[in-house]
């Protein structure tokens, strides 16, 4: 038994959050619409005190609960990116929700254990609470999808989104019991030590491993199992959009690096194609093809940007196949990163949107400068990141990526990126252009919350500040990998 | 330290934070917000320069070297932020600030009826910051970002008429020109980086002699030395800022930006960024001769050849910009020859009196209503007294007049010029001494043309001829007073004292300055030794030439330039440097992309890539949007058949 | 053969066969009652793996409690059956292709070569007086207690999602409000006009 009482303060951070999402529900109960804000207010309280407790804790690398809890300095770095992230989320979703009558305790308490899922999928251990951590998540989203029980392209889109989901994560089970089959254990320590032993069986082993392999495209939206997102992100209200395009990015990180570095290391990189090495290079040249591609001929913002999650998806994947300190600490850069740069493009467009209109297409950014210059401008900001243009935090995400590729001597698909990522550049100038060149459709000024406007201003200046001081944020993922 | 840290920092951020309120709420603070808070930041920056150089020049402070930031560390490569502040820094600061201080508010005079008034002021505090980082620097790559920032400063100054044609025409060749000397300048700190693997100054500079014999070939066999190629890459860095021979075309026509800014960036401060450079890696060029050679011939032949351009030409600003090149050839022929110090020396001077001459120029421009030419000018000395009073102690310090500040700075360049042995050396000083007959002539030619004489030639100018207002007057009596003592004074300590040890390192073979020191006692001597060398008497033939041809006989004038129209012509073209750009470089360039057009762009790029690409990116999307059919069931499939495809190539094969 | 492998055979095959049935059948509520006969011979199988507990929680859940709500809720919709048909038609020789295949791939993997007895030997039977509840209790319980804590969380989930999809306040119902009809004072209801009285004409 490794069990005592001293095990809980370890999951302070889960506790916390889960103890706070309990007393929300029940207290929204009894709250007025009218005082359906102090809901908003505690959910953000809750956030923050789980991130207090995170980085009050104790980061020493240990495992707990018989293999299933993972304490290290990754899991707290992570932990750390989602909460914060999530706290943007959910201030940008306020104005939209009460303007839409959707403003319920149910959201953000939704929204609340996806989050404590997606910690739960960062802490796991074994490949059972990464798996239970996963379902959390994915249950709670594919309610907060359907958040809008009057809106046919939500319940659709909810509906393909829980019947795929389903499917991948089938497909993860059963991956998952190929390995336990292989291995005979289930936690990530135990399985890195019988394949590290050589006594598993290698073919089982990666019959395994292609299906856990899916799990994780899946829930990250790569080419070929990308077929959700589009659909999903473009029917869901845009507010669950900003948070589903964002935060679980980091969740499914977390769960790359578990299975496949940590637990199925020995299938890595020094296994070139024999390896999941191989099969990340497939899903990452499609994502990137695919995803830069389609993206030019979206109108669609929300579709758009959509496509545009899936091209970055196949950056976090280059880098993890790169492997390495080198490669794994630039893709937790560019993971943290891009959730940080997705969640302000999403929520600008649910600032952008107003009662009975939503701003959803190309040209309804039309102008922008001109209605509102400072949002205009953290656009540009973030427009600019997901480009990849300097000085924006973007291009170091990129170059850091490209600099391990070319280490671990995989130069052929730097270029490959750099050459899809020149097209990528394209789709995003036409976000540009619309905003500074184009006259407005309406002169209507942009009514945006104070809580709202200070987020986007701190979200679209960050693109900035860490592109000044990308050092700041990298030292903190090479250290958090070099942990591992 | 700490303190000394703070100061530095709030030194430098001083001016940053004027040009970002003036840029960023030009609306809500107006005009004379803009003014007055830009001028603040300058000011607080120029006291703390002084005070700065006060420590470290009077008091002996000890050199400050420290990285404040790490930027980043990429494959064990460390690149930071940080400060080396030692006697050189305390001067360069010193001037930058106090010449900056000038310009803003002389700004405010020159600058009250024009449109982006707050963006003026907005780019020049900027300037001042960018200049600050570059000087302050103590390493490689800071001083690349600086290089580049005030760089781009001054591409935004120079256009900034951008209304006008031949404003963006011009922005556009000092952008293009300099390009060419950046693109030198980065594969110099590329190179130092790969063989150093630091970028810190101190660090390079003591590594630097072991790697003295080190060689590599570029292509071929051939072997060239690393210390060489090093060199001549940063110089040329130099050549494009600092406006040498022929990287020199883009700063007579940067005088289309307004005159505060010819005088700020394109006469004291930023084109003397070149020579700070060089002089800063001394320890670098010590090593190879060949590369003092080089910049000595180069510093030598602009001396000369750019000061003679400057007689024929008839725009106010255009003689002042070339004689601008033409010091600027002085100073960086002072380098070549080893003598950091004096070359640094008459940057200082030059700062004064330049700025001087040049803001001289602006008020006479204002009082003309903007009518630059020097021939419609004349007997301005009757309504503009302190324009022409400091107009006349500018020029006579810029001749080289004894006992004016560039009486000093001048003869020490053209007396260690002539102790040098190195290649090209004698070639180098008697050009140098030419050039003295050859300023004395083209400053006293601009001199009597715009204020003795009869004129102006439009009678209706005189009507409304008047001295500029204050705030422009005080600047330039400000200018004054060290362009005409500050030879004086600083001769003894930074040419033959200990001003500069430690900061500059001249191998002993190269000791010229030592040499003039050896017959140096004191500032009376050295006048009395110079007025008997032949530097000064050319300087005065020049001045009387001067008066003689362009005021007395202006017949004169008229007579040699139809005698020698063959020369006048080849001067007025600028020996041809722009046509030979034009067609070589801009028409070879057009052909090339005209070619390229035809035959890459419209048949491969746009028949195949582009529009192929555009067809097969309609081809694809069409597909794609074909299975992204919003049918459940072809998602379903979709994925079923990604992991067959997985299975298939991972498991089965 | 022994008797425990015919047994086996025995099971599977109809497992196979009615989930075949299961998806082959028009009628909804014949699938139905075939994936209930699947769960009954899978709940065999388990038995014959000595996991009894897992068995029987199989059929009193998934017989006792899911497949019942199921056949309800099918009775209650009543789908349009040709629509859902004509789609399977449609795309069965694709479906079938990649099934085989799929089958194929899994096939290679899962046969004997990997899972044979030689790889892993058959685990040896448990004396009579084990306690398979127990034993899973006790693991459930420590081993697994985290696993276990994040279930029952996502058990809540569960709760809320169904709620908060189909629990709706709909404007145009007309409900009864006890509290308030109890409240009602004599003002809100009565009003009294004062008026003289009308002579008889």
């Amino acid at each position: 038994m490794d069990f005592n009482a001293s095990t809980l303060l370890l999951l302070l951070p889960e506790i916390v959050l889960l103890s706070a999402i309990a007393v929300i529900l029940v207290l929204d109960l009894f709250l007025d619409q009218s005082k359906r804000v102090f809901t908003y207010g505690m959910s953000l309280a809750a956030l923050v005190a789980t991130m207090a407790a995170v980085m009050l804790g104790d980061n020493t690398s240990q495992v707990v609960m018989h293999g299933a809890y993972v304490v290290d300095a990754m899991g707290s770095v992570l932990k750390v990116a989602l909460l914060s992230v999530g706290i943007f989320a959910f201030i940008y979703s306020r104005r939209y929700l009460s303007d839409r009558n959707l403003f319920k305790g149910e959201f953000y308490v939704l929204g609340l254990l996806a989050i404590l899922g997606m910690m739960i999928m960062v802490s796991a251990g074994s490949f059972l609470s990464l798996y239970l951590g996963l379902e959390l998540l994915a249950l709670s989203l594919y309610a907060l999808v359907a958040f809008d029980g009057d809106s046919k392209p939500g319940s659709e889109a909810a509906m393909k989104y829980f019947v795929l989901g389903a499917l991948a994560s089938g497909m993860l089970l059963y991956g998952i019991s190929m390995i336990y089959g292989a291995t005979g254990v289930l936690d990530f320590a135990g399985v890195a030590k019988v394949i590290a032993s050589g006594q598993a069986d290698q073919t089982v082993l990666t019959f395994g491993l292609v299906f856990v392999l899916i799990g994780i495209a899946f829930k990250f939206g790569a080419v070929p199992f990308h077929m959700w997102v589009p659909d999903v992100y473009q029917g869901a209200p845009v507010v669950v959009t900003a948070f589903l395009g964002s935060v679980p990015k980091i969740a499914a990180f977390a769960m790359a690096m578990r299975i496949l570095a940590e637990s199925m290391g020995g299938l890595g990189p020094e296994m070139g194609w024999q390896g999941w090495q191989g099969m990340l290079i497939i899903l990452a040249v499609l994502s990137l093809a695919l995803g830069n591609i389609v993206a030019l001929v979206q109108d669609n913002i929300k579709r758009m940007l959509a496509y545009s999650t899936i091209s970055h998806v196949g950056f976090i994947f280059l880098g993890l196949l790169a492997g390495g300190d080198k490669g794994y600490s630039a893709a937790m850069f560019y993971t943290i990163i891009y959730a940080l740069t997705a969640v302000g493009g999403f929520g600008l467009l649910a600032i952008l949107s107003r009662k009975g209109v939503e701003a959803e297409n190309l040209h309804d950014l039309k102008g922008l400068n001109k209605r509102s210059p400072w949002l205009a401008a953290m656009m540009l900001l973030i427009v600019f990141s997901m480009a990849g243009v300097p000085p924006t935090v973007g291009f170091f995400a990129k170059l850091f990526i490209l600099d391990a590729l070319v280490n671990a001597d995989l130069l052929w698909l730097a270029l490959v990126a750099v050459f899809f990522s020149v097209i990528g550049a394209f789709y995003y100038l036409r976000i540009i252009k619309v905003i500074y060149f184009d006259k407005p459709e309406s002169e209507e000024p942009i009514a945006a919350n104070v809580d709202a406007r200070l987020a986007i201003s701190v979200n679209g200046l960050a693109m900035l500040y860490y592109g000044i001081f990308p050092a700041s944020l990298l030292a903190v993922c090479q250290a958090a990998i070099a942990a591992l | 330290m700490e303190d000394m840290k703070t100061i530095y920092l709030i030194l430098v951020l001083a001016p940053l934070a004027g040009s970002v309120i003036a840029g960023l709420f030009r609306n809500q603070i107006g005009k004379a917000g803009a003014h007055w808070v830009t001028i603040l930041g300058v000011g607080v920056s120029f006291l703390l320069s002084a005070y700065v150089f006060w420590q470290h020049v009077m008091n002996g402070a000890p050199v400050f070297n420290e990285n404040l930031y790490t930027w980043m560390v990429v494959d064990g490569l460390e690149m930071h932020v940080g400060f080396l502040v030692d006697n050189l820094t305390a001067m360069m600061i010193t001037v930058v600030t106090f010449v900056s201080l000038m310009v803003h508010i002389y700004t405010v005079g020159y600058m009250a009826h024009e449109d982006g008034y707050q963006r003026f002021f907005s780019y020049i505090s900027l300037f001042t910051f960018s200049m600050l980082m570059l000087v302050m620097s103590n390493n490689f790559l800071q001083l690349f970002f600086g290089w580049e920032a005030v760089g781009l400063v001054s591409y935004l100054l120079i256009g900034f008429y951008y209304k006008r044609e031949t404003a963006i025409f011009a922005n556009m060749k000092a952008f293009l020109v300099n390009r060419v000397g950046d693109f030198g300048f980065i594969l110099g700190i590329a190179a130092i980086a790969m063989y150093f693997n630091s970028l810190d100054y101190a660090q390079v500079f003591s590594a630097a002699p072991d790697k003295a014999g080190e060689t590599i070939s570029i292509w071929g066999d051939s072997q060239w030395s690393l210390m060489t190629v090093i060199c001549i890459l940063l110089f040329i860095g130099a050549m494009g800022k600092s406006a040498q021979m022929p990287l020199h075309v883009w700063l007579p026509d940067s005088m289309e930006g307004p005159t505060p800014i010819s005088a700020l960036i394109h006469a004291a401060t930023m084109v003397t960024a070149g020579i700070f450079m060089v002089a800063r890696t001394s320890p670098l060029f010590e090593l190879s001769e060949t590369a003092l050679s080089f910049v000595l011939i180069i510093g030598a032949t602009t001396a000369f050849f750019m000061g003679l351009i400057g007689i024929v030409q008839n725009d106010i600003k255009r003689v002042v910009a070339y004689s601008t090149l033409s010091q600027l050839g002085y100073m960086v022929a002072a380098l070549g020859a080893s003598a950091y110090a004096a070359g640094l020396f008459h940057l200082m001077t030059h700062a004064f009196f330049k700025a001087l001459l040049f803001l001289a120029a602006g008020s006479v421009i204002i009082g003309m209503h903007h009518n630059q030419d020097i021939r419609n000018m004349g007997g301005l000395r009757k309504y503009m007294k302190i324009t022409w009073i400091t107009a006349l102690l500018g020029s006579l310090a810029l001749i080289g007049f004894p006992g004016f500040s560039g009486f000093f700075s001048k003869d020490a360049i053209i007396e260690a010029v002539g102790y040098s042995q190195i290649t090209g050396a004698t070639y180098a000083h008697w050009l140098l001494v030419a050039g003295v007959f050859v300023t004395a002539l083209y400053s006293f030619r601009m001199y009597f043309l715009v204020f003795h004489g009869k004129g102006p030639r439009d009678e209706h100018a005189k009507d409304h001829l008047k001295e500029s207002p204050a705030v422009v007057t005080v600047p330039l009596i400000l200018l004054a007073i060290p362009s005409v003592f500050i030879g004086w004074f600083a001769i003894e300590p930074m040419l033959f004292g200990d001003f500069f040890k430690g900061v500059l390192h001249v191998a002993s073979a190269h000791d010229t300055l030592g040499e003039v020191g050896k017959t140096y006692h004191d500032q009376i001597g050295f006048i009395s030794h110079g007025m008997m060398m032949l530097p000064f008497w050319l300087a005065m033939a020049g001045l009387a030439v001067a008066w003689y041809v362009y005021l007395m006989k202006p017949s004169i004038a008229d007579g040699i330039r139809s005698r020698f129209d063959w020369l006048y012509r080849l001067l007025d073209r600028k020996y041809g440097f722009d046509e030979f750009n034009q067609a070589v470089f801009a028409g070879g360039s057009l052909f090339i992309g005209r070619l390229l057009w035809n035959v890459g762009d419209k048949t491969v790029i746009d028949g195949i890539a582009v529009n192929g690409s555009a067809r097969s990116v309609g081809v694809l999307a069409q597909a794609v949007r074909w299975v992204q059919s919003g049918y459940l069931y072809h998602y379903a499939i979709a994925m079923i058949l990604g992991l067959l495809g997985l299975l298939f190539w991972f498991v089965v094969r | 053969m022994s008797f425990e492998k015919f047994l086996f055979y025995l099971f599977a095959a109809i497992l196979v066969g009615s989930a075949l049935m299961v998806i082959t059948r028009r009628n909804p509520v014949h699938s139905a009652l075939f994936l209930v006969l699947a769960f009954f011979n899978m709940a065999a199988i388990w038995l014959l793996a000595e996991a009894e507990f897992l068995a029987i929680v199989l059929v009193l859940v998934y017989v006792g409690a899911v497949m019942v709500l199921f056949l309800f809720v099918i009775m209650m919709l009543d789908i349009d059956l040709a629509t859902v048909r004509a789609g399977f038609i449609k795309h069965l020789p694709v479906g079938i292709v990649v099934a085989v295949l799929m089958l194929v791939e899994m096939v290679l993997v899962l046969g004997p070569k990997h899972f044979g007895l030689t790889k892993y030997a058959a685990p040896e039977a448990a004396p009579a007086d084990y306690n398979n509840t127990a034993e899973l209790g006790l693991s459930l319980f420590t081993q697994h207690l985290y696993a276990l804590e994040i279930a029952a969380v996502i058990l809540l989930v569960a709760m809320i999602a169904a709620i908060s999809l189909t629990l709706r306040k709909r404007p145009d119902s007309k409900r009864q409000n006890v509290t308030r009809q109890h409240m009602v004072k004599k003002k809100d209801r009565l009003k009294i006009i004062k008026m003289p009285a009308e002579e008889k004409g």
